[in-house]
């Protein structure tokens, strides 16, 4: 076996309440890592086209990879797969925490879950004697999820669902310590099995091909994140909504369900405003990371918990015009105790505001008033009443009420809080993303409007190429399985203390924006490790990778996640943006919106699919994708 | 002609204000050197420290990627000091 592989799928079947061990798979580890590769390989072999996602048919997997269970930093995530009940495409999410560790303790790569229980049950695995216990979870059933997580064993690792889950709400997700697989409502599915939580654990060390150079090279590293500007002290301070601000300043954090990209109150939602007024800790961080950006905050009632993380105040601040820290807190630790995906859940909320607004619906909720919002989140978690059908995400309820003009969703995904029309690769990457709206399957905005050398995000240039390189990227880091902010050290602390306004500046984000082809070259090359996530991966299984694996892993993953979607029925007509993103203007220079149309075709041609958005034979080929 | 000047949190806190207006100005170097003059005998060297680690916006547009220093300026318009870079 390779190592870095505990070397075993364990697949729970919850109809029959039986389970099997089987080894992993060494020709897949290879093509797809692990973590989501390797699991969208499975879900694709495994279902036939067209299943209901809430339905037995659809398998849910938890997948770990390499780096997992080792103390590299970030790298304790684990990865949900499955088909999505939010958007009918393929379904994933990834999640901090402490689960993953628990897996590969327990000598598990991937649990793979099929079928459905009648009835609440909790599973129990000890890795050790390989035994899988589902036990009744009567008297779970109905809990938050921090009070689920508190009345199991403390001496295992949890991944749990709400009651958003149980309830089935299509944008509920899986919980793990205080962190949580939000996107495309993963929770509903395990709700759907009625499988409220897995406790897991074992003995198991991560086998290493060479640990004394990972050990080596890890201290080293952890020295050099400890003193970058971003994983050692933005984040660190701030944690990510240290970046309100900056997205603010940029006109890009979305205000008024995307109608504006700047919120004249933002500084009061910032992290800065939280260190000072808000913090009271910083122990909500996920295990063995160094950067610690979790921030802890009191909320009246509840006592010392998670803070709101940026998308959470983007979409639940800035975006319901509710400049109120305390407020957005108390809403992020209800969406996280329900188990709900605050992006999903903000802009829900922002287009019930904005239904409203306009006469087309009457649910007590207005911008700028946070008053009814806490009672209508919990509508939302047990469907009780109007909130049954908030329940069902931006998409469904356009269809229902109207208003698809200003529903903020791609693919049925709501959008996250980086507005596309001041960050142009970033729109590409929201329109072309195989899970829908998400930033973090590519995260090109840091390379536009956030990190500290940004190109032009209103030009052209890039734009187009820039979203496919980050897009393979974070599929190769989503199968390690690492956190996207491992990403943020690439750009060194020389290049953070240039003065932004200088001419040295100019001159590297000018070519940098010019660099088209010889970027995706570059990037492309297979030569030997060079950054930290590819010496791990190096150092650990004994395999090679450098840049150019990773690229090509990473597009390997992106076709098979694209071909999954072709074959539920998704077309190139889905590749878009909300019309309000493409006919709007929030810019004072800007006349309309987002150019996705000069920009699809190029993208689609730089993948190697053809004019309608599918990927040629000739490309499947030579990325090895069987379909 | 009236332009809007923003300052984000450090250096809202180190200047005691978040917005206010400045008249007459034609370029962003206009209103670098206004808000110096406004700033710099009251509160020392502040602005000079924090306008060598700010990016500067128009309109939420990076003067880097317009005209620099030189970006031209029209009644109305936005000028922002903010943080380069941040992780999130």
């Amino acid at each position: 076996m390779i190592k870095g592989y505990a070397g075993r799928i364990l697949e729970v079947d919850l109809a029959s309440r039986t389970f099997a061990f089987r080894p992993l798979d060494e020709d897949i580890a290879r093509l797809y890592i692990g973590g989501k590769g390797y699991a969208t390989r499975l879900l694709y072999d495994m279902t036939r086209p067209r299943i209901d996602p809430l339905g037995p048919d659809n398998p849910l997997l938890f997948a770990t990879g390499p780096l997992n269970g080792s103390v590299a930093p970030q790298s304790n995530r684990f990865a949900v797969v499955c088909k999505s009940p939010l958007t009918g495409g393929i379904g994933n999410a990834a999640c901090g925490g402490s689960f993953a560790y628990g897996m590969k303790r327990g000598g598990i790569d991937i649990l793979i879950l099929t079928h459905q229980s009648p009835k609440p049950v909790r599973l129990d695995i000890d890795g050790d004697r390989g035994t899988v216990a589902c036990i009744d979870a009567d008297d779970l059933w109905g809990k938050g999820t921090y009070a689920t997580q508190a009345a199991l064993d403390a001496k295992k690792y949890h991944a749990v669902i709400g009651p958003a889950g149980e309830n089935l709400v299509r944008y509920a997700g899986i919980v793990s310590d205080e962190r949580i697989a939000g996107r495309t409502g993963v929770g509903a599915v395990m709700g759907s099995k009625r499988l409220k939580a897995i406790s897991v654990n074992g003995s198991r060390k991560l086998d290493m091909d060479d640990p004394e150079k990972f050990k080596e090279y890890t201290k080293w590293l952890r020295e050099l994140f400890r003193d970058h500007p971003v994983l050692g002290s933005s984040l660190k301070r701030f944690g990510t909504a240290g970046i309100v601000n900056t997205t603010n300043a940029r006109n890009i954090i979305p205000t008024h369900n995307f109608k504006y990209g700047h919120f004249k109150d933002a500084m009061s939602l910032s992290g800065e405003y939280m260190e000072e007024h808000e913090l009271v800790g910083v122990k909500s961080s996920c295990i063995h990371c160094p950067v610690t950006c979790g921030r802890d905050v009191m909320v009246e009632g509840v006592g010392r918990v998670k803070g709101p993380e940026y998308e959470t105040i983007g979409l639940m601040g800035s975006n319901l015009e509710i400049p109120d820290l305390k407020k957005v807190a108390e809403w992020s630790y209800l969406a996280d105790d329900l188990g709900m995906d605050t992006i999903s859940l903000g802009s829900v909320l922002a287009f019930t505001m904005e239904l409203q607004e306009r006469g087309m619906l009457y649910a007590g909720l207005h911008f700028g008033d946070a008053a009814g919002v806490s009672d209508v989140i919990k509508d939302i978690a047990h469907r009780r009443g109007l909130g049954s059908d908030l329940a069902e995400g931006v998409k469904r309820m356009s269809e229902k009420y109207g208003g698809q003009e200003f529903a903020i969703h791609v693919k049925g995904l709501e959008l996250s809080a980086y507005d596309p029309r001041g960050s142009f690769a970033q729109g590409v990457e929201y329109a072309t993303t195989n899970r829908g709206g998400c930033h973090i399957q590519g995260a090109s905005m840091y390379l536009e409007s956030t990190g500290p050398l940004t190109i032009n995000p209103q030009n052209l240039k890039l734009k187009a190429e820039l979203p496919i390189v980050q897009q393979n990227l974070a599929c190769a880091i989503n199968s390690m399985v690492l956190c996207m902010f491992t990403t943020y050290g690439i750009i060194p602390k020389a290049v953070h203390n240039l003065n932004p306004n200088s001419i040295v500046h100019r001159l590297l984000t000018t070519a940098f924006e010019n660099s088209g082809p010889l970027f995706r070259t570059v990037m492309s090359i297979k030569g030997r490790p060079l950054l930290w996530f590819e010496k791990w991966l190096t150092y650990i299984t004994g395999e090679t990778f450098s840049s150019g694996h990773l690229q090509e892993i990473g597009a390997r993953i992106f076709n098979l996640e694209r071909m999954y979607n072709l074959r539920e029925g998704f077309t190139g007509k889905d590749d878009t943006l909300p019309p309000r993103i493409l006919h709007e203007s929030t810019f004072k220079h800007m006349s309309s919106g987002h150019p996705l149309d000069q920009l699809l075709p190029r993208y689609y041609q730089k993948r190697g699919w053809d004019a309608d958005g599918v990927p040629t034979r000739r490309t499947l080929e030579r990325l090895r994708v069987k379909v | 002609m009236s332009i809007t000047v923003e300052v984000t949190y450090d250096m809202s806190k180190a200047l005691g204000v978040r917005s206010f207006a400045v008249d007459g100005v034609r370029t962003v170097q206009d209103v670098v050197r206004m808000t110096r003059d406004r700033f710099g005998p009251e509160r020392g060297d502040a602005f000079e420290t924090l306008t060598r680690v700010a990016a500067v916006s128009v309109n939420g547009v990076l003067i880097n990627h317009r005209d620099g220093l030189r970006t031209a300026l029209a009644d109305g318009d936005t000028v922002t000091f903010l943080k380069a870079a941040a992780g999130g």
